[in-house]
């Protein structure tokens, strides 16, 4: 009983959008509901997807951060949107568009394909030996290990001895403990802009593959290849330092993102492994994957594990100056002990300049005061250890060295064809060993200006430019983690030290200022990439307090209370240009299957599903064709309450007035309907805007001009009364209580105003387009571009293809849309014939003066 | 009367975070983490609409929503996930699902979306009624 019970559920339920019995008029109503409903989600899910695709358009444009999470998300949501449409106008003409869903699939296909991430193939090997490893092996060595056995094995220098856990392990990895779908579950629900939720989830992302088992055959691998390092597992110990793919490049250097661990023994290695490829969610990595718009999934970690080299001196030298592309000087910094003091950028190291010579010469020393230094740990690990007082001056490198050092270092830059960062150590027997060789990131040459005339005295001097550029915001000082999480949108950053983790504040900072550090931290490194100007190294800081407005110039290496215009002013002409990153790449990809819009004549015989080849296209499509249906319920079903009414009015035009329920204040019998009868408060805004100012009458137009209308009105079939569709010939109004749809056609002009003005603000809209007139197309398109102008100084969006605009407006309270609707009102009836008189400027600003005053006058009244 | 949700996760802070937030809007909420509390709850109150998560340890979403559509055809399915993907989307809605929703979800947008389900919950019931008095009336006047 129950099931033949449901059935006859589901069969009524299978057959609530089909057609009204004829004489029912119950029926009639409730299935003009039914498709009011259909049609009102019809236009929300259409609003939904415009917003979605505008905001696409816009990330792909740069301006902003985006991850392949917004990507992902905003193609799966822009899709519903569709689909949703597409149903809705089902519901509302059943059976009558169904090829739109295989449209809409085939389309979905090819976005999909476009969205995937290329395999790691199955069969590259789970380690490789260094000694195999060159610059061919960057797919599966990362860029970091592939330059360092480029430099061993085909520049033959000296490097440590290892192998490395390839990212077709990391892959193995991933894919038997079946993280992906998580790790991008979490990474799509959390919102990484927000710097809490960034921790929160750095943390769960970490944990998910921190608790991953290794598989047994990468495990195997590790052991095999670290028995042939080394033959007795208490010889050596080990430095694990990651190689992740797009790592390394002048680009993107992702310096000190990632983790390395030093001086591990080789019975942690697989344990150590894990946390290097964890190291991939740290906060401060995501954030900058996030700032250079690169895709998480294109990320694979490879792990380089490295004999770990006991370092009398270690440091790193650069080909050039960071900071300025001109200055081609070779820069060395050192220090005692092990070069970490010197890429975490928090100790006084020695700054040595070698210019370039043969054999090349030191120009400059800096020796700084070297109280601390990273050593072995006899166990495992590093520790701090305090230099002993005769060596707190001395020079941690002597000058044989230095320029042995920058010997290779140039070398190096000529094998690679670029300026090169190394890191290198000297052994305790006096032998150099390169770590790490990468390209060089470097700014534009900035000239050192003079303090700027009539600035207040500045706050600090002093320090090294680490990032030129100049920048203001209010101070916000960072010494915990807990100071990170309060860190506001484009602060002044002060800190004592400039470690790695604050990269994850850097863009979100408007600058930085730190006690302590030089060029060559891994700050400083990504600071340059961010274009975020940083002092460092400026010695105490007390006069910076915390919320105290400052202009930051690193170009000058000084702070100045308050803001100082001319700084700023010169410092956005030095900013770099915005880099095209792979994200935007992938969102413009999808993008060409989904925003470009092809339909756009509705009485084309192109206007059919088969044509639509985006997913705007669809929506074009749905849109068009639900308002024409709704209309066309009206008109043929017999029920009088809901067939169109003429509007009863004093005005020389037609106006057809087709209510949907709500937007007649009550039940009109007969043909006409009264002003006073409208309930609709859209179409009463649209309609006051539209007589609130007498029309002056179309301008006077010279006989080059009319002798264009002549010629447009026998050339263009559209215009010709035979071609015309019954509908288009009047004007017409669907309304309900909170909704107007307008179609009108004013001789060669064609418009549509639709606004939904209810209460929840964040479903209203207005859009409006204009099409058309009567003059030759440069007039029509000149016309277009006035109309574009006026709306988008009343912050409309806002654009113009040819002689059509189109502007939106979204998010309003219902008041601000019947506002807006007023004055479209107004130009709609005063823009009409405009475009006769386009090429005479005169008359153009003629007309622009009296709209914008008028405009005025409507929004005070 | 209140709408009524059921609201299915398998994330438990997530569900109480919801539950509470779509209390404080005046829903009535029923919740449940697992697919069998989940199944009982729909048969046993009278839900209108159900906030169901694509992927939970015990349950697939998409499927699911094809099985309460057919024992349930007037309840009303809004998927949540936290996964983007177009095939999954689309799939879900040709299961029948109202919407699709990705997290992290915005609370306005979520009642709006429950609010329009329920509407066309209501309309269908309106014309189901009317047709079973019709269907009365027939067959007294035979």
């Amino acid at each position: 009983m129950i099931t033949r019970g449901l059935r006859w559920l589901q069969g009524i339920v299978g057959r609530l959008t089909g057609r009204a019995e004829p004489g029912d008029p119950e029926a009639a109503r409730e299935l003009f509901q039914t498709r009011y409903h259909a049609l009102r989600l019809l236009l929300a899910a259409n609003t939904k997807a415009l917003d979605l695709m505008a905001a696409m358009e816009r990330a792909a444009g740069g301006g902003f951060t985006i991850g392949m999470p917004f990507v992902r998300s905003h193609c799966t949501a822009v899709g519903v949107s569709v689909y949703q449409m597409v149903r809705h106008l089902d519901t509302l003409a059943p059976d009558r568009y169904t090829s739109l869903f295989e449209r809409l699939e085939d389309i979905q296909h090819t976005i999909d394909h476009e969205l995937a991430t290329l395999p790691v193939p199955s069969d590259a090997p789970l380690v490789l030996p260094l000694t195999e490893v060159d610059s061919h092996h960057i797919d599966a060595a990362g860029p970091k290990m592939a330059n360092l056995g480029e430099v061993a094995n085909v520049v033959g220098m000296s490097v440590p001895k290892g192998f490395v856990i390839t990212t077709a392990a990391h892959e193995r990895l991933i894919t038997a403990n079946d993280l992906q779908p998580e790790i991008d579950r979490l990474l799509q629900a959390h919102q990484t802009e927000e710097l809490d939720e960034l921790f929160a989830l750095s943390s769960n992302l970490q944990s998910l593959i921190m608790s991953a088992d290794v598989p047994r055959e990468i495990a195997a691998a590790i052991d095999a290849a670290s028995a042939r390092v080394a033959s007795s597992p208490a010889e050596i110990t080990y430095a694990l330092r990651s190689s992740a793919l797009g790592e390394d490049s002048a680009q993107a250097s992702f310096a000190g993102q990632y983790q390395s661990l030093l001086n591990v023994r080789s019975e942690h290695l697989i344990e150590s492994y894990l946390e290097v490829v964890a190291s991939k969610y740290t906060p401060q990595a995501m954030h900058y994957r996030l700032q250079r718009g690169l895709r998480d999934e294109d990320v694979a970690m490879s792990v380089g594990c490295l004999e770990m080299i006991d370092a009398r001196s270690g440091g790193v030298a650069y080909t050039g100056n960071p900071g300025d592309r001109e200055d081609r000087n070779i820069y060395l910094s050192s220090t005692w002990g092990l070069p970490k003091a010197i890429v975490d950028g928090r100790f006084a190291s020695d700054l040595l300049i070698v210019e370039r010579a043969e054999p090349p010469q030191i120009s400059d020393r800096q020796i700084g005061d070297k109280r601390t230094r990273f050593v072995l740990d006899p166990v495992e690990g590093v520790q701090r250890a305090e230099v002993p007082h005769d060596l707190h001056h001395r020079p941690s490198l002597s000058d044989e060295e230095a320029i042995g050092i920058a010997e290779l270092a140039l070398r190096l830059e000529s094998h690679f064809k670029t300026p090169v960062d190394l890191e290198w150590a000297i052994t305790t027997d006096g032998k150099v060993v390169i770590l790490q060789c990468r390209p060089l990131a470097q700014s534009s040459a900035v000239a050192r200006r003079p303090l700027p005339a009539g600035a207040p005295p500045p706050l600090v001097t002093g320090g090294v430019n680490a990032s030129p550029g100049a920048a203001t915001g209010s101070i916000h000082r960072v010494g915990r983690d807990s100071d990170a999480l309060t860190c506001p949108e484009g602060a002044v950053l002060v800190l004592e030290q400039p470690l790695p983790r604050w990269a994850a504040l850097l863009g979100r900072t408007a600058a930085v200022v730190a006690e302590e550090g030089g060029i060559a931290g891994h700050l400083a490194t990504v600071a340059r990439e961010l274009g975020v100007p940083a002092i460092l190294g400026a010695g105490l800081l007390d006069a910076l307090e915390d919320g105290l407005e400052v202009t930051v110039d690193a170009t000058g290496r000084a702070v100045y209370p308050g803001r100082i215009e001319s700084l700023l002013r010169i410092s956005d002409q030095e900013r770099p240009a915005a880099v095209d990153t792979p994200v935007q790449q992938a969102l413009r990809k999808v993008l060409r299957h989904i925003a470009p819009l092809n339909l756009l004549d509705p009485d084309g015989i192109e206007f059919k599903p088969a044509s639509c080849r985006t997913l705007h296209d669809i929506t074009r499509f749905c849109h068009e064709q639900a308002v024409r249906e709704i209309f066309a319920f009206g008109t043929e079903t017999e029920f009088p309450e809901y067939a169109s009414k003429q509007l009863h009015h004093n005005v020389p035009m037609q106006w057809w007035v087709l209510d949907l329920g709500g937007g007649f204040k009550q039940p009109v019998s007969g043909k006409y309907v009264r002003l006073e009868d409208i309930a609709c408060k859209p179409m009463l805004a649209l309609w006051d805007g539209m007589v609130a100012v007498p029309w002056d009458g179309p301008p006077a137009v010279t006989g080059r001009g009319f002798a264009s209308i002549l010629f447009e009105a026998t050339a263009n079939p559209a215009l010709a009364t035979p071609f015309r569709k019954p509908y288009a010939d009047r004007n017409y109004f669907i309304i309900s209580e909170h909704f107007i749809n307008l179609q009108s056609r004013f001789g060669f002009h064609f418009t549509n105003v639709e606004a939904l003005a209810g209460l929840r603000p964040e479903e209203n809209y207005l859009s409006f387009s204009f099409k058309g007139g009567a003059a030759d197309h440069e007039r029509k398109a000149a016309r277009a571009r006035f109309i574009g102008d006026l709306l988008a100084d009343l912050r409309f969006a806002v654009k113009v293809t040819e002689d059509v605009v189109t502007a939106r407006r979204t998010g309003l309270d219902h008041q601000d849309v019947e506002q807006s609707l007023r004055v479209v009102g107004y130009l709609l009836m005063h823009t009409r014939q405009l475009d006769m008189i386009m090429n005479e400027p005169t008359a153009v600003e003629h007309y622009r003066s009296k709209m914008v005053a008028d405009i005025q006058s409507l929004s005070r009244n | 009367m209140a709408i009524s949700v059921l609201l299915v996760d398998d994330e438990e802070n997530f569900v109480a975070t919801l539950a509470k937030r779509l209390t404080l809007r005046r829903f009535d909420v029923f919740t449940a983490t697992r697919a069998d509390p989940a199944f009982a709850a729909l048969s046993e109150n009278p839900i209108d609409v159900v906030l169901l998560d694509v992927r939970m340890p015990d349950l697939d979403g998409i499927e699911a929503t094809k099985e309460i559509k057919a024992s349930h055809p007037l309840v009303e399915v809004i998927l949540l996930t936290g996964h983007a993907s177009m095939e999954a989307s689309l799939e879900g809605m040709r299961m029948g699902a109202f919407d699709y929703l990705l997290k992290p979800v915005n609370i306005d947008e979520l009642v709006y979306k429950i609010e329009d389900a329920h509407r066309k919950k209501e309309l269908q019931e309106e014309k189901i009624r009317r047709l079973a008095e019709k269907a009365d009336e027939d067959s007294n006047a035979e």
